[in-house]
């Protein structure tokens, strides 16, 4: 017990917290005990509803395989275009010359600040105009937009996150702009983001399923069109492609947390300047913050 | 089409579903806040099983995309006896998933605090809530603000998912006059234009306030 608000209790006080302890767990025993009379209440309990979830012959070739493996394929190709365009930003952004400085600068504050929806249907429909192009390729351009916007501060952080003496360093070496860049900033800013680039590509991975509004065949849509067969259960569909998410977003955001956690050990806290659509990584932050905290609490206090 | 004359012409379709949106993404954020303090709160209290469910919200909200919650919540509760309008839908939902980034952004900025401020202020005397409204929050709400901007932008932004229940915001504004015009650039790039506007202004408040509060060093 180590917030800052509280201190070791007393007898008084441990004994609230005994009292307070047996209320909210029967309030939760409570809140749980509910929602399950209300799914038995309403017949969603009824076996033929979950089927085609066990039928490992067709509902989950239709469904998880193919769905989830769309939301694979859009994601990871998503990422590799929003890693790249991102990284070629964020060195315009540093550069010397005032005018890439501007255009990346315009790119990554306007494409920040329009919701992603907004991009996926620009990028299917309004390109649609003129070129066939598919919805994957659509969501790819939508995804790719925003993202590169958001690593691109990423990696601008990063690169700013470093010593000023690193590069002044280098340039007292001899090295031109681009030597001291490739040799000795980027090596270190990059190897210092990664967790954040990890943890923003967790964000891209749950953002995929905004495929759906474009008609693209992700583990969403396909639970969808599961759903709308006779046994007509939306309820377990979405909930089973909820969890097909969650499955693949958590281990993304586990990576991170523990990259994370393993660079402040080494390098310390890089803090990155948060902003828009950085939300996921500024959680990650605090998150560290708090595994650091736990890791602090268990070492034995030898000092006192 | 310039997307500016076009959102001229059209106007009256526009201006009702962003005014929709601003209402619900507002309310939203003032839930979230509560939300996000009640979660926030259980946290970093001394009973486990409040921590436990904290911590359980957290994860499940943060690692499960929204549209997926906006779904199970617009299509899949009705199958549970529950029914809520679009705009209802939206605004709780909205709540419950800004709020569980809230609630780490306020947990962290309580922690944040350094152990010997609280300490002090009871050793003189002061009790909880003192210690809480006098010492601690004050000191918290500083670092806090910056990431409560970004929240804000990003709960402004995901509450456009709102169209996929059928509320009407800009966006499905947007949507019709791409169908029905056949100019989607110039329709979506006029609801874009919202957002650049709102978000942009959004972002300088929060930074002045930032810059107001910061601490003088």
């Amino acid at each position: 017990m180590s917030s800052v608000l509280t201190e070791d209790l007393g007898p008084r006080g441990q004994r609230r917290v005994q009292i307070a302890n047996w209320i909210s767990l029967i309030v939760i025993v409570a809140l749980i005990a509910f929602v399950i009379s209300r799914i038995a209440a309403t017949g969603n309990f009824a076996p033929e509803l979950y089927e085609q979830f066990t039928d490992f012959d067709e509902g989950w070739t239709q469904f998880v395989i193919a769905g989830l493996g769309n939301t694979i394929k859009a994601a990871l190709i998503a990422m590799v275009f929003a890693t790249v365009i991102g990284f070629i930003l964020a060195l315009a952004r540093i550069a010397k010359n005032p005018v890439s400085r501007v255009l990346a600068r315009v790119y990554i504050d306007v494409f920040r600040s329009i919701p992603l929806l907004l991009l996926i249907l620009f990028g299917f429909f309004g390109i649609q105009q003129f070129f066939d192009i598919s919805q994957l390729t659509g969501l790819v351009i939508g995804l790719t937009l925003y993202n590169s916007a958001v690593l691109a501060e990423i990696f601008r952080a990063g690169i700013l996150s470093l010593s000023s003496g690193q590069s002044e360093a280098a340039y007292s070496l001899g090295m031109t702009y681009w030597q001291a860049m490739q040799l000795v900033i980027l090596p270190q800013a990059v190897r210092r983001m990664v967790p954040a680039i990890v943890a923003q590509l967790a964000t891209l991975t749950k953002d995929t399923s905004l495929g759906f509004v474009i008609g693209y065949e992700e583990a969403l849509r396909r639970a969808g069109a599961l759903a709308q067969a006779p046994p007509s259960n939306q309820l377990q569909a979405f909930v089973f492609a909820g969890i097909l998410y969650f499955i693949v977003i958590f281990a993304l955001s586990r990576i991170a947390r523990r990259l994370e956690v393993r660079s402040r050990k080494r390098y310390g806290a890089a803090k990155l300047e948060g902003g828009a659509g950085l939300e996921d990584i500024d959680a990650l932050g605090e998150e560290a913050d708090e595994d650091e905290l736990a890791e602090r609490e268990q070492e034995p206090a030898v000092s006192a | 089409m310039n997307p500016i004359t076009f959102l001229i012409d059209n106007w009256d379709l526009y201006w009702p579903g962003f005014v929709r949106l601003f209402q619900a993404a507002n309310l939203a954020f003032v839930f979230a806040m509560i939300v996000g303090v009640i979660i926030a709160s259980f946290r970093v209290s001394p009973i486990p099983p409040l921590q436990r469910f904290a911590a359980f919200y957290v994860t499940i909200f943060r690692n499960t995309p929204l549209l997926i919650i906006f779904f199970l919540f617009f299509f899949g509760l009705p199958k549970l006896g529950f029914t809520f309008t679009p705009f209802t839908s939206t605004v709780i939902v909205m709540s419950l998933y800004t709020g569980a980034y809230l609630s780490e952004t306020v947990r962290s900025g309580i922690n944040s605090v350094d152990t010997g401020q609280a300490e002090a202020a009871r050793a003189i005397g002061l009790k909880f809530s003192e210690v809480l409204s006098d010492v601690v929050i004050p000191q918290a709400l500083r670092t806090v603000v910056g990431p409560i901007g970004n929240l804000y932008i990003a709960n402004a932004k995901n509450t456009v998912i709102g169209t996929t229940i059928g509320l009407f915001v800009e966006t499905t504004a947007a949507q019709r006059l791409a169908n029905s015009t056949g100019l989607p650039i110039a329709a979506y790039a006029a609801a874009a234009i919202f957002f650049v506007v709102w978000l942009l202004i959004a972002a300088q408040v929060f930074t002045s306030i930032e810059q107001r509060v910061a601490i003088k060093r």
